[in-house]
Formats: C-alpha cells, sequence, structure tokens
C-alpha cells in the first residue's frame, strides 16, 4: 500500500444500494415433527444483501457480492436462540433459522479495514406473518400461510461513505454496483411506508425497480402540494375568521 | 533552382513533402510528366520539385463523391408500419411509425426521452411571505435604489407561475396570453424577473438534497439581469429604427474613427522611430505594442472590417455593438456538464461535492459512513407529533421511514415534513380564532339579556359537559367546510364564564373577559 493510497478524496461521497431484511415461509406439519423444537412455525433468513436482484433467481436482491466492502454481518437474534451473536464472515450475509415469533434482530456491518469505518447497525423487524391492508398484524391459520406463500419483508437503503481514502474508492470503484432494472419486472417489496402498493407487493418474489424511487419521489412531491394547498384554504379561512372576529368585537366596544 | 529547394529543406530539418505523405495519400504525380492545367510550361518549370505544394493550390477542386445508392448486393432495409407505446404519455394513446423490420419489437420509443418536463416550483404562503413578498419592500427600495422591484401580489404570483407551466416556460407565449390588470404595467422582463427571482429564492432558501455545486449551478441556470436584458432590447430597437441618413452618418463617422487611429497610431511609430534613434534600441515606447489591437472595442480583428461593414449596410442585425443577451450568458454559466464522467458517478454511486475552499477541509472532522434513513428528520415538537403522524397516515406516508431512502427522497420528506408542520401552525391559529368568535359571540348573546339562563348553569357537572360539547362540535367543524354553523349554534347556548376561561387563550381578549366578569357581579 502507498502513502498516496492513504490520502481521503475529499468532496466525494460514495454510496452502495444494499437491501435487509426478512423471507418467512410456514413449515407443514411433517416438517415441523421433524425439527427439535416442533413448536416453531416458520424458517425464515434474515440477510444483508445488494439491492439488484440476480436475474432468472427466485432470490430477492443479491445480484453483487457484498464482501469488496463488507468484512463482517452480525446478526443479533433473541436472547431465546442459542448462540444468538451470529457472526457471518464471507457471503452470503445471511442467517436462516426456524422460529414461532416476530422480534427486533440487531445487524451489525463491520466494513473491511481500507475503509477505516465503525460498524454500522440496523435494525430490521423479523417478519413472519403476512403483510395486511389495515397494517394490523394478523396470524393466519397454517393452510392459509401456507397456500400464501414466502412472506417477505424488505427495506432498501443506501450506505453512504464520505472522502474516501484512495485505496478504499478504488476498491469500490472496481466493483459497480448491477442497477436497478429500470422498470416493474415482478411484484415491488411492500413496505408501511407506501401501504398502496399493497396490491402491487403480491404475487411471488418481489424485486426493488429504480421506478420506485421516482415513484416515491412523485408521492412525497404530490403529497407536499396536497399540503401546501390545504395551508392556503386552512390561510384564507383564518383571515375571514380574523375579520369576523375583529367585527365582534367591535360590535361588543360599541356596546360597551 | 531545384537542388535548393530541397536545401532549404533539410537546412530548417522541415520533412520531405514525399516521405511524409501517408499510405492513404495518392502519390503525387511526378513534377516532370504532368503540368497542371492554367499554369504555363515555362512558369511550370522554374517552380521546381517543391511544386505539390502549388499544384494542389492549382489543381481543379474535386467534388464530393457520389454516394452509392443500392449497389445490387444488399436488398432494400424492410420497414414496418408498427403501433407503439410512447411511454411518457399518461393517457397510452397508441400511434403508429414505420420502423426497420429487424428492430426489436419491445424497444422503447427512442423520443420518449425527450419529453422533459420543466421542474414545477411551488411555494407555500409562508414561503411567499418569507422570501417572496415584495409589495413590503417596495418602500425601502423606492427611496434607495430607484423601482427595480414592482409591487407584485400573491395572485399576480400565482397567476404568473400557472401560466408558466400551462405554456411550458414559452416566454412570449406566456406574455401574450397574461393579463394582468393595466396599472401593473408589466412587460416581458418583468414576468421572467419575477419568475427566475421567485425560482432562485425558493431554492437558496429550501433545503437541498444535492452537493452545493448542484445547487449553484441551478440557481445561476436561472440567473435573470433584467437590466442588461432591457438594454440589449433598448439596443436593438434603436439599432433597428436608424433612418438612412443616420447610417451614412454612422459610416462616414466609423471612418473617420478609423482614420485618425490610423494618424494617431502612425504618428506613434514615427515617435518611437525617432526614440530609438536618439536614444538607442532599448528604449522606445513600451505601451505601443499593446495598443496596437482592438480600436473602439468593435472589431477584434481590422480585418473583419470589410465583412462587417458590408452586413451593416445591408441592414443586417448583426449585433455586435449589442451586449451578449441575458439567454447566451446563460447558457455560458451553465456548468459544462461532463456527460461522460456523470455517466461514471452515476454508475458507481459517486456524489461529488464542492469542496470548502478554506483550510476547514483539514481541519474538519471525518464525517463517518452512515446509513441514507438516518438522514430523515426525526419529528421534533412533541405536543405536534400525533398529528404529524396523522396527517402522514391520511396520505399514506410514514413521516420516518421510506421505501427508497435516497438522497432525493429524503430531501422530498423534509420538505413534505415541514410542509405539514406549516399547515398544522395554521390550523392551529385557526382553531383559535374559532374560539375566539366562539368567547364574542357568547359575550354579545349575554349582553343581549340571556344573563338569566347563564345563572343557572352554576354546577360544576353541567360546566364539564358543556366544554366537552364545544370540544365535540369544535372537532367535527375540523373535518368539513361549514365551521359557520357550529359557531351559530353555540352562540345561542348558556353563557358560562367559567367555560369562558376555559378559552382564555388570546391575551387581547383578557380585557374583555375581566369586563363581561366584573358585568355580571354588577347585575348579581
Amino acid at each position: 500500500m502507498s502513502s498516496s493510497d492513504r490520502v481521503r478524496v475529499r468532496g466525494l461521497s460514495i454510496y452502495r444500494p444494499i437491501i435487509y431484511g426478512n423471507t418467512a415461509v410456514a413449515l407443514t406439519q411433517k416438517e415441523r415433527d421433524s425439527l427439535t423444537s416442533p413448536d416453531h412455525t416458520h424458517r425464515w433468513t434474515v440477510a444483508v444483501r445488494s439491492a439488484a436482484s440476480p436475474p432468472n433467481s427466485d432470490q430477492v436482491g443479491g445480484a453483487d457480492d457484498l464482501s469488496y466492502f463488507i468484512k463482517r454481518v452480525t446478526f443479533k437474534l433473541h436472547d431465546t436462540y442459542p448462540s444468538p451473536t451470529r457472526n457471518i464472515d464471507k457471503p452470503p450475509f445471511e442467517v436462516t433459522e426456524t422460529g414461532w415469533g416476530e422480534f427486533e434482530i440487531i445487524i451489525r456491518i463491520t466494513f473491511i479495514q481500507e475503509a477505516a469505518e465503525k460498524t454500522m447497525t440496523l435494525l430490521h423487524h423479523l417478519k413472519l406473518h403476512p403483510w395486511t391492508v389495515s397494517g394490523e398484524p394478523e396470524i393466519p391459520p397454517l393452510e392459509v400461510a401456507l397456500k400464501a406463500g414466502p412472506v417477505h419483508s424488505w427495506q432498501y437503503d443506501e450506505i453512504v461513505f464520505n472522502d474516501p481514502f484512495q485505496n478504499f474508492l478504488n476498491l469500490l470503484t472496481a466493483h459497480p454496483p448491477t442497477p436497478l432494472p429500470k422498470a416493474k419486472r415482478k411484484p415491488i417489496p411492500f413496505h408501511l411506508a407506501n401501504p398502496g402498493s399493497f396490491e402491487e407487493s403480491k404475487g411471488g418474489t418481489p424485486e426493488f425497480h429504480a421506478g420506485m424511487i421516482s415513484e416515491e419521489a412523485e408521492r412525497l412531491d404530490d403529497a407536499r402540494k396536497k399540503i401546501i394547498a390545504e395551508t392556503e384554504r386552512l390561510r384564507n379561512e383564518l383571515i375571514q375568521k380574523e375579520a369576523e372576529l375583529e367585527k365582534s368585537k367591535k360590535l361588543l366596544a360599541d356596546g360597551a | 533552382m531545384a537542388a535548393s529547394a530541397s536545401d532549404i529543406r533539410s537546412a530548417l530539418s522541415l520533412p520531405d513533402p514525399s516521405a511524409v505523405a501517408g499510405p492513404s495519400q495518392p502519390k503525387k504525380p511526378a513534377p516532370t510528366t504532368r503540368k497542371p492545367e492554367g499554369i504555363s510550361r515555362e512558369l511550370y518549370s522554374l517552380i521546381g520539385p517543391s511544386q505539390p505544394s502549388v499544384a494542389a493550390q492549382v489543381a481543379k477542386p474535386r467534388l464530393k463523391q457520389k454516394p452509392r445508392f443500392a449497389t445490387g448486393i444488399s436488398s432494400a432495409t424492410k420497414w414496418e408500419l408498427k403501433s407503439f407505446q410512447n411511454s411518457t404519455r399518461k393517457d397510452g394513446l397508441q400511434l403508429k411509425h414505420w420502423v426497420k423490420a429487424s428492430d426489436s419489437v419491445d424497444a422503447e420509443y427512442p423520443f420518449a426521452k425527450y419529453n422533459i418536463q420543466n421542474p414545477v416550483y411551488t411555494y407555500s404562503q409562508d414561503e411567499y411571505t418569507r422570501f417572496l413578498d415584495t409589495s413590503n419592500r417596495l418602500a425601502t427600495l423606492k427611496d434607495g435604489k430607484g423601482e427595480l422591484e414592482k409591487p407584485w401580489t400573491k395572485e399576480w404570483t400565482d397567476y404568473l407561475f400557472k401560466l408558466y407551466h400551462e405554456y411550458d416556460g414559452r416566454w412570449h407565449v406566456i406574455w401574450d396570453r397574461a393579463e394582468f390588470p393595466p396599472e401593473a404595467g408589466f412587460d416581458l422582463e418583468d414576468l421572467k424577473h419575477r419568475y427566475y427571482s421567485v425560482c432562485r429564492k425558493l431554492i437558496r432558501n429550501r433545503p437541498w438534497p444535492g452537493d452545493e455545486a448542484g445547487r449553484s449551478a441551478l440557481i445561476n441556470s436561472l440567473q435573470f439581469d433584467i437590466e442588461r436584458e432591457q438594454m440589449r432590447k433598448r439596443y436593438l430597437v434603436s439599432l433597428e429604427s436608424r433612418t438612412a441618413d443616420q447610417l451614412a452618418e454612422e459610416e462616414a463617422l466609423y471612418l473617420e474613427v478609423r482614420r485618425l487611429e490610423q494618424t494617431e497610431r502612425r504618428f506613434k511609430r514615427e515617435r518611437e522611430d525617432l526614440l530609438r534613434t536618439l536614444a538607442g534600441m532599448d528604449s522606445g515606447l513600451p505601451y505601443l505594442v499593446e495598443d496596437n489591437g482592438v480600436p473602439l472595442g468593435i472589431f477584434s480583428e481590422p480585418r473583419n472590417l470589410n465583412k462587417k461593414r458590408k452586413t451593416i449596410v445591408g441592414q443586417e442585425i448583426d449585433s455586435p455593438l449589442t451586449p451578449s443577451g441575458a439567454g447566451s450568458s446563460v447558457s455560458a454559466i451553465k456548468r459544462p456538464q461532463n456527460t461522460k464522467s456523470a455517466a461514471y458517478d452515476a454508475q458507481h454511486c459517486i456524489i461529488r461535492t464542492e469542496l470548502p475552499s478554506s483550510t476547514s477541509a483539514t481541519k474538519a472532522a471525518h464525517q463517518p459512513a452512515y446509513i441514507r434513513s438516518s438522514k430523515i428528520p426525526y419529528l421534533k415538537n412533541n405536543s405536534m407529533q400525533s398529528k404529524v403522524l396523522q396527517s402522514f397516515a391520511e396520505m399514506g406516508l410514514s413521516p420516518s421511514r421510506l421505501v427508497m431512502p435516497t438522497k432525493e427522497n429524503v430531501a422530498q420528506l423534509e420538505g413534505l415534513l415541514e410542509a405539514v408542520t406549516a399547515m398544522l401552525e395554521t390550523k392551529k391559529l385557526l382553531d383559535k380564532a374559532d374560539h375566539d368568535i366562539q368567547v364574542s359571540k357568547k359575550q354579545l348573546a349575554m349582553r343581549n339579556g340571556q344573563l338569566e339562563d347563564g345563572e343557572g348553569d352554576g354546577e360544576p357537572g353541567v360546566k364539564t359537559e358543556e366544554a366537552m360539547d364545544v370540544d365535540q362540535t369544535h372537532d367535527e367543524t375540523d373535518g368539513n367546510e361549514g365551521r359557520g354553523h357550529s359557531v351559530g349554534t353555540l352562540s345561542e347556548s348558556a353563557f358560562d364564564v367559567n367555560l369562558l376561561r376555559g378559552y382564555k387563550c388570546n391575551e387581547s381578549l383578557d380585557t374583555e373577559y375581566k369586563a363581561a366578569e366584573a358585568w355580571i357581579e354588577v347585575s348579581q
């Protein structure tokens, strides 16, 4: 490593799109019987992956191998699991387990040494039961759950590195991330911040696509315009009210 | 003769012309075998071996080669009339066009990418009063800098923005269609000036998702210098409206100026020569060299003279006399975006920011790597939090989470949060005004001789019920438009001083309460 490598490239930030989350499948009675703990109802996989999905695959995300900048991912499971802290040092960065309940998983990402960055902590709520329109969790009976297929809960995010070291930057640019597909090819992953996507999220393995970014931007922009219009309306009403108030005050003053 | 030419070449270490000619160039004919047309043999033989350059000049200009059409080898390309979908159309209209049969059927409509919409700028009332309202500042400007800012009202500004979007920024159309009241007296520049200044102020005062360079580039692209533009138009008008006499006079004056300049230069040169002969080689007039350049700042080179004069005589308005228009200066300021590097940055997800020019770059602590969604702003105001949450839920959005937390979307969410907060503030004010009105109405009602009823309602049980009643009616009216009703019904209900106290939120009313209480005491 030459000394010039350990120079920070100022005025530059570089990010990598990732997704984290889980998939869960309900277990059949037969499968459950073969488990050591037969009260477990689901098999789930929690993972940290690149955002784009590999072609012709049934997996959400993970087109790129992230080990070029991630050294280790630690999944901290519920304390009731044996050795709840699972360190994953090589890709795929994921843990598959069985269980019966949803809980918060702490995901800790350690970057490679060249990055000279601290570990990053994410929180994911393990999702076992299907999404509902109302947002209220409900646990369907086994047959329904089996029929509905796997449950997906994924969060897109971006890891941003500011002023990276030259050699780390070189490493990153040597691995450009697979871009998200431009248009929707598969169902989109459901997200609580977009309940409107409930219908669109049905029907098989979801996939993130670039259109989701602009769609969300549009949604936010539309909402902002609506809010501004509403504020305007309220303001006009306020002006009227104040005039009215002025009038009745005057009436009072006149009488007194 | 022939020897001398090659000698000179070798002396000046110039390459031999025949050696330089690459394989792509046709071999020059031997000088002795052929002579070009239009040159006598005697003269030609005098030229010697350096002839290729001369021959090239003398030789007939060759015409462009005729394009070779269907040579019989490849058959004509097959074209088909196919329907296509323009992905930028919202109405899903199906049109047909001719495409090569070899093109794939589901290729994206290639012209869809040119359908670029101007970004829509909107502003809230709050932003308007804070940044955009010029009517108040006018007074201060009047005595200072003069009438630079015309008094724009909110309605006019709204109307201007509506027009801008309706006609997609085509200023001449906008100006043609705009119907401002005649006393405003706006001309095209005023409209442009207002529009661009509003946009600039909005960008400057809002949270910006991208880097500072992008922001300043955007602001620069929205730069509009109204004075310069007006001056440019004045110049153009005066240039257009010159009479023949004026033209002739200008011509004469110009020649006169040229003559004077030449005389002066000659005079200077002579002076310099004289000085040199008297005082030696190193002396002279140092400024003479620089002075040789541009006369009057009109033409960059005297050589252009003839051409330029022709255009002016020919009434063509090639406007070297006018300053460059705002339009061209805008495009010049625009940062030349290196498309290749932009593509590279997009591919590698790189965002470049302008470095602070000071030394702070070295001093500043390194900002550690972060996850983008951590930049989503927190809900600060606790009392407002539930209301913010509620309005976000109504819109089907979340104030703290995003599906795709990209840099732009985080910034968008921040803007939305601000707008929602502003709306809730307004609503709070409105509610307060409502209460105040109710209070006043009650006071009025009380004065109109309903005091007896008020005395009957003195027990606490009834009081709380009353208070709840008011709240309920009030909540209902929050949702719908008809606030007037609630006020009407309430004014008829019994009056209670204690109830009034509960709504004692406006200080200005305090005195009135006191008066009312005093009045009740007296009448009791």
